[in-house]
């Protein structure tokens, strides 16, 4: 294809033939692959590296995939991450995306789903950095909450620091972006997960939930995030007079 | 399955309904007969306090024995006659001897059906368990390879590369495919084995040849080439075993050889063998991963994969299982020895002379003529 290398892609799968499958048509779709065959090799290389993408087996000799994403996410990397897994139960879904993961594929999996979930995750991951990009908009303020979409940390009005998964904080984007208009909770998934990852539009609601916990001083009486019944949900910066 | 279970279930309520009644039962006559026997003391003592009155009264003591006949009268003072006592006292501990021996007995006995189903259900749940850990295990193994066959053919179809470009690919999935078939034929071997449906038939075999056979058969299918096998065998050895016992044990050790050897970046399997004077010892000594000391008998029981083999993608865990039953069977034995993680490891098989020739592999076995 084109000579331009699209983004860096990191293939953690311990199958050498999976892994050899995975990095050449990453590679033939113009992205920079490497591979490491455990957790441990991979979390090695992420010390020394930088990707966009990190395709991650959930099952690997030693530390599990599962384990090797939330060390990432404790060490504050929040490089996305595709599981590959074998088990593709929903609780085995759960469990991924709860581990900090941004989507999660079955094995065996079809080629040009693979392909299509990376460039959507990809995608997304485009549109928030460019939607955090200038210091107007990597920066939130309202109701004496202070959110940097940057570091993916947030000042509360009590004063307290809080750490935003990345789904948090791309909500959140989402919602500041169309400050005082309705989002549909379709229109979140959307825009967050790309495309219906989970079963229902609830996990919608309880991101909400959480949000209100961090931000709104009456979790129970919401000023900023506001339920608009049947439809989705608003936000207000001001708050609701 | 699921209505015997419901059998079984409904039968421990109602044994341990019955248990709690059989308590309560023992309970309830034991007060009983406790009330009995002081209700039947309180009247001896009102006899006893009469006869008593009458005494003090100046009533003959002959005369008061004639009214009440159970007391008995000695130096103007009245009590009640021994036997009397020892007949009540008696019958107080009859009375408790049997609730003591029949509570025991049913007691017992429904401690022993309490006991029985519950083996029942627990031995069903292991099966269950071990069930779900071998689906669990095979969608794993099995999901792996297929996993990688969809990806190359779904690579040839979307980039339709050239044959040249192609050949890796087909590699690939010539190797996924043997992976799998693999897997079919130890999963198979191993429920046959379990069943004991394993007709073997014993024969004198070369084992330098059979050694040499599955060799050039690993060259042929993995071409492993950072793996240096090399083999040391007298052409004299001689072992009376089923030929495909000694290809699938020969096969199964040798493979896994490979992977602790691959997974270790390459390096050396050695096979040796030895006769004695009471057994032929073949020995395959490998620089692979080897393992912790202490795993050396779990593994050879069925699904154990050890963590420390790095080879996850590897194995059913059912090779080692299959090698120690087949050993079994052929009266020989296998073990497993390693200094531990990266030290390499050494594997041990041993056929008893009885069934083994150390020189004429012509001659027909003593194993053979006892056949029907």
């Amino acid at each position: 294809m084109s000579a331009v290398i699209l983004a860096q892609v990191l293939v953690v799968e311990d199958d050498p033939h999976l892994a050899a499958g995975v990095m050449e048509n990453l590679r033939a779709e113009g992205y920079e692959v490497s591979v490491a065959s455990d957790g441990e090799q991979a979390l090695t290389w992420l010390t020394g590296h930088d990707c966009a993408l990190i395709v991650l087996d959930v099952m690997l000799p030693g530390a599990d995939g599962l384990s090797v994403c939330r060390t990432l996410r404790a060490r504050g990397n929040t490089t996305p991450v595709l599981f590959l897994t074998a088990r593709g139960d929903p609780a085995d879904r759960v469990r991924g995306l709860e581990a900090g993961g941004d989507d999660y594929l079955a094995k065996p999996f079809h080629l040009q789903e693979f392909l299509l979930r990376v460039r959507v995750i990809l995608r997304r991951w485009d549109w928030y950095r460019n939607a955090s990009a200038t210091s107007a908009t990597a920066m939130l303020r309202f109701g004496g909450n202070e959110v940097d979409f940057r570091a993916f940390r947030a000042r509360s009005w009590s004063g307290e620091s809080q750490e935003l998964t990345e789904k948090e904080a791309m909500i959140l984007k989402v919602l500041a972006e169309h400050a005082g208009q309705i989002v549909s909770r379709e229109d979140l998934l959307e825009r967050v997960w790309g495309y219906d990852v989970f079963p229902s539009t609830r996990t919608v609601d309880n991101f909400i939930l959480r949000l209100r916990k961090r931000f709104e001083k009456d979790p129970a009486n919401p000023r900023h995030f506001l339920t608009v019944w049947g439809v989705g949900y608003r936000f207000l910066s001001e708050g609701e007079p | 399955m699921k209505a015997t279970r419901v059998f079984q279930l409904t039968a421990l309520v109602l044994v341990a309904v019955s248990a709690v009644q059989v308590g309560w039962w023992l309970f309830d006559q034991h007060a009983y007969t406790v009330e009995k026997v002081s209700a039947a003391r309180a009247a001896y003592a009102e006899q006893v306090a009469a006869a008593q009155a009458l005494l003090d009264s100046g009533t003959a003591p002959e005369r008061v024995r004639q009214l009440l006949p159970g007391i008995v009268t000695s130096a103007g003072h009245a009590s009640l006659a021994p036997e009397l006592a020892a007949a009540l006292t008696s019958e107080e501990h009859r009375r408790y001897r049997q609730y003591a021996w029949e509570g025991s007995f049913f007691l017992l006995a429904l401690a022993a059906c309490i006991a029985v189903i519950a083996r029942a259900l627990r031995a069903e749940a292991h099966v269950r368990e071990q069930q779900d850990s071998f689906l669990a295990l095979v969608s794993h193994q099995f999901k792996t390879p297929l996993a990688s066959l969809q990806l190359s053919l779904e690579t040839l179809a979307l980039r339709a590369p050239s044959p040249e470009a192609a050949r890796p690919l087909i590699d690939r999935m010539l190797a996924d495919l043997a992976r799998m078939e693999q897997m079919v034929t130890q999963i198979l071997e191993s429920a046959r084995l379990e069943r004991g449906r394993v007709d073997l038939k014993p024969e004198p075999l070369q084992l330098s040849a059979a050694v040499a056979r599955v060799i050039a058969q690993l060259a042929e299918r993995e071409r492993p080439e950072s793996v240096a096998i090399s083999t040391d065998i007298a052409p004299t050895l001689t072992v009376v075993c089923d030929p495909l016992a000694l290809d699938v044990v020969v096969r199964n050790v040798l493979e896994n050889a490979v992977a602790a050897v691959k997974s270790a970046g390459g390096g050396r399997i050695a096979l040796s063998a030895h006769a004695s004077a009471q057994e032929i010892e073949l020995q395959v000594n490998d620089s692979g991963v080897g393992f912790a000391p202490a795993e050396s008998a779990r593994l050879f029981q069925k699904f154990s994969r050890l963590r420390a083999g790095a080879g996850g993608y590897y194995g059913t865990g059912l090779g080692l299982y299959i090698v120690r039953r087949l050993m079994e069977l052929a009266g020989g034995r296998v073990s497993a020895q390693s200094a531990g993680p990266g030290k390499g490891a050494s594997v041990r098989l041993t056929w008893p002379v009885a069934a083994a020739q150390a020189t004429s592999p012509a001659q027909p076995a003593v194993g053979q003529e006892t056949r029907p």
